[in-house]
């Protein structure tokens, strides 16, 4: 059996008596498109921060491409990238400044560095922007350029939270071709999103965290079935979508509250 | 609805200055600033922050307290002996306190950020009198306020009746000198945030610099002249009669400055020349027009949502050749070329290294026209000349970390351990101080005299112990205490009183070490012996900032969740 990419086990993290993530399992196999899901709070975020060494684990162990991963795991995080909550970017340089940069910090020679910055320039069509300085991009032109410095390394392993915030039609396109590819060349890719219709049509399997606690995890189909055998009459699962199976888990709460607030126009 | 309170009437709308909307929402801001004080000491840090500012506060009070007492010395001599002529010297010294202290304070004092509140319902005069309010407590105004003071207790000691006429002309002068500040501050902030207009500041600051060099040599030439063609008098009698004559036609032109009508004003007031003192009352309101009106220009365009970001780059721009400003694809280089590459994009980064330079100068140059050319004001001139411009690197030393922003996420993320990442940083700080250094040595040689042999050496040991002590104290704190620095500003930063204070307390430290072993050997007849010491304790400290840098990893790693929150976080 092939070694799963990322591998959690126990995963908890805790601020003060906040439990933040509690007992998080899942395991990523090898060229996989995983798609970690959840509402606003859940611990999502939390636990990609656990996952990429941003945040140390109350307890709990996790292990990526098969080697326990912790802090200085130094090799571990050549094989890793990442665009975080923040999307890590430095605003008081250029884009090409910026990708070199990263390039850099990652170990690459000179000359790998210029190419790819310039490919990836270009594919993200930020080339005409090369003396813009990051901070004046828009917030669409910021994620993509925090996309091209995720992969400028060729990571194994890509971990991407809300990659398609704030990025119009045709960049999102263009960053689930890129995405795609990776895939098809056997990365794997780690996705948190809103944007459930990309969800369900790029990942092979969902896990979706509410309240800290995983609860539920499996290919779509598998969800589907798990959500269809809940729900009363229903005989076809398979035309569930992933928002529906999304809300009949976490359940739809405010929204009848919602259609109380009656001085809203 | 069950559970909600009835829902109140909208907010009585108005766009007057105190409209019923307007002191709703001046309450509201009040009560928000309130809450933020109140919730800064819920977290050690913040308790800490806390404690910090109220010994700023002091420090900066027991330094106003100075200048103010010793303004009132001046003024209560100048209105008992009567010499009013005389009086626009303790304005001006009021003037540039007010003005160039915002300046200097910029880049380490908390400012709150008042253009947030511009997505409420705020109506322009509102937006304009909260820009004015929100610092009135700031350490300059406290300054500036104090100095006022001072003269009116001064004035009002030796002639009680002159009480009204003494506070109206000051309330009118620091009226004067909060808008202008504010007017000064907002537009250096305007012209930073484009890189043309910062190109031309910078040049024009560049300009200002080489000018004040040449002035000097321009006045000795000058001089020399004279002498020349006055053999005779090449005396102090000679000189003070030219000095007499530059300051008579300076004071022409000063008197229809801001400082010198105030002290006109009040002038004519006490020798009951009231037209006389009413010209120079109207044009003092006339510059505080002048003063109010550049102000609105800049924060009416703020208030119609000014966007001061960089105009977009639509033309295709080839693909640069000189791609890399330092060789090798270490992260080493390129933690210092990105260092490198923001440095010149970074205002007060530049103003707090250049600023303590142009002091240098500045200071220089009175002291060596102050003095006769052939003595130097005083034997220490040289290395306090040089040490000085070590204070300017504080914010950078001393918060390495902070102008990362959200950029902090990609030194953790990425494989390069952090004593890699303050290595680099410090070697660059450690080669820029020793450019800012010869430049200052320059400066301080120039204007005080060259140095002898022995002083040059122990200001240079004593370098190579401030050095490597600033750097592993800044480490350390810059791992502890981060605090988020803006690089496209210059004012409006949220700095962190704390880390400013110990700062300030190792540097006087290093300083008066310094100065100990400086004075020890010299009592002991053996200057030399001073340069030793000192090389001996810098290669202790040398030892130390090793010690701390390997450290840095695990401590780096402890703190990771603060350093991503304070420095990540979202404006």
């Amino acid at each position: 059996m092939d070694t799963p990419a990322i591998q959690t086990h126990g995963l908890t993290r805790r601020f003060g008596s906040l439990t933040a993530v509690e007992d998080v399992t899942f395991s990523v196999a090898a060229g996989e498109f995983f798609g970690f899901l959840g509402p606003n709070g859940a611990g999502k975020s939390t636990t990609i921060k656990m996952l990429t060494g941003l945040l140390e684990p109350t307890s709990g162990t996790m292990e990526i491409l098969g080697e326990p991963f912790g802090a200085g795991a130094t090799s571990l995080k050549r094989q890793i990238g990442v665009v975080p909550e923040g999307m890590a970017l430095l605003g008081r340089l250029t884009a090409p400044e910026y990708l070199r940069f990263v390039g850099r910090m990652y170990g690459l020679d000179r000359d790998t560095v210029n190419q790819r910055t310039e490919e990836l320039l270009e594919f993200m069509q930020l080339a005409n922007e090369r003396r813009k300085l990051i901070t004046d991009f828009s917030h669409g032109m910021q994620k993509k350029l925090a996309l091209a410095a995720a992969v400028i390394h060729g990571p194994r392993v890509l971990f991407l939270d809300e990659p398609f915030e704030g990025v119009d039609a045709i960049a999102a396109g263009m960053l689930k071709t890129l995405l795609q590819g990776m895939i098809n060349r056997g990365a794997t890719i780690f996705l948190t999103s809103h944007v459930l219709e990309i969800v369900e049509r790029l990942c092979d399997h969902v896990a979706i965290i509410h309240q800290g606690s995983l609860v539920a995890n499996g290919s779509l189909e598998e969800l589907r079935a798990g959500v269809a055998s809940t729900l009363p009459g229903s005989d076809s699962p398979q035309r569930l979508t992933l928002e529906e199976i999304f809300l009949n888990i976490v359940g739809a709460g405010g929204q009848e509250q919602a259609q109380e607030l009656s001085w809203l126009a | 609805m069950a559970g909600l309170a009835p829902v109140p009437e909208p907010a009585t709308t108005g766009a007057g200055i105190f409209s019923p909307l307007a002191r709703r929402q001046y309450r509201a801001l009040a009560r928000m600033r309130l809450h933020m004080l109140a919730n800064n000491v819920r977290s050690v840090q913040g308790a800490f922050e806390l404690g910090a500012r109220t010994v700023t506060f002091l420090i900066y009070a027991f330094l106003g307290c100075a200048l103010s007492a010793g303004l009132c010395i001046g003024a209560y001599i100048m209105a008992s002996r009567t010499m009013w002529h005389s009086l626009p010297m303790l304005f001006w010294i009021t003037f540039i306190v007010w003005q160039v202290v915002p300046i200097a304070l910029a880049s380490f004092q908390e400012q709150f950020e008042i253009s947030g509140i511009l997505r409420f319902p705020v109506s322009f005069p509102s937006f304009y009198l909260l820009q004015l309010v929100f610092g009135l407590v700031d350490v300059p105004v406290i300054l500036g306020g104090l100095c006022c003071l001072g003269i009116y207790v001064g004035i009002v000691l030796a002639r009680p009746q002159y009480f009204f006429w003494t506070a109206l002309v000051l309330a009118i002068f620091a009226v004067f000198n909060i808008i202008t500040a504010r007017a000064i501050l907002a537009w250096i902030d305007r012209w930073m945030a484009q890189r043309r207009t910062r190109e031309i500041v910078s040049a024009v600051f560049l300009v200002l610099m080489l000018s004040l060099q040449l002035l000097n040599p321009v006045l000795y030439q000058k001089e020399n002249r004279a002498r020349r063609s006055h053999p005779a008098h090449a005396n102090s009698q000679h000189g003070s009669r030219e000095i007499t004559a530059w300051t008579r036609s300076l004071s022409t032109v000063v008197q229809w400055l801001p400082p010198g009508l105030a002290a006109e004003g009040l002038r004519e007031s006490v020798e009951h020349h009231p037209v006389h003192a009413l010209e120079s009352f109207c044009l003092l309101g006339l510059y505080i027009l002048g003063a109010g009106g550049v102000l609105m220009t800049r924060l009416r365009a703020e208030f119609s949502g000014e966007n001061l970001s960089e105009a977009p780059v639509r033309v295709k721009v080839a693909a640069g050749k000189r791609t890399w400003l330092i060789d090798g694809s270490g992260p080493i280089a390129a933690v210092i070329e990105k260092e490198l590459r923001t440095l010149p994009r970074a205002m007060p980064v530049l103003f707090a290294i250049g600023a303590p330079l142009l002091t240098v100068l500045i200071v220089g140059t009175v002291l060596r026209n102050s003095f006769p050319a052939e003595t130097s004001p005083f034997r220490l001139a040289f290395p306090l000349c040089v040490s000085y411009t070590l204070l300017g690197f504080a914010p950078i030393i001393y918060n390495n970390l902070g102008a990362e922003g959200t950029g902090i996420q990609i030194l953790f993320l990425s494989p390069t351990p952090m004593r890699t990442v303050l290595l680099a940083k410090n070697l660059f700080h450690a080669l820029l101080y020793a450019v800012v250094s010869i430049l200052a040595g320059i400066f301080a040689a120039s204007r005080l005299g060259t140095p002898d042999g022995i002083l040059l050496a122990v200001t240079a040991a004593w370098l190579l112990f401030a050095l490597p002590t600033n750097l592993a104290a800044g480490n350390l704190l810059s791992l502890a205490m981060p605090y988020r620095m803006n690089l496209g500003r210059l004012s409006r930063q949220r700095g962190s009183q704390t880390s400013a204070l110990i700062s300030m307390l190792v540097q006087l430290g290093v300083i008066a070490v310094g100065l100990a072993v400086f004075e020890l050997s010299e009592l002991m007849e053996k200057t030399w012996l001073a340069a030793l010491v000192l090389l001996v304790l810098a290669a202790v400290m040398f030892l130390v900032w090793m010690a701390v840098l390997r450290r840095t990893d695990s401590m780096a790693a402890r703190n990771k969740d603060r350093l991503i929150e304070v420095l990540a976080k979202r404006e």
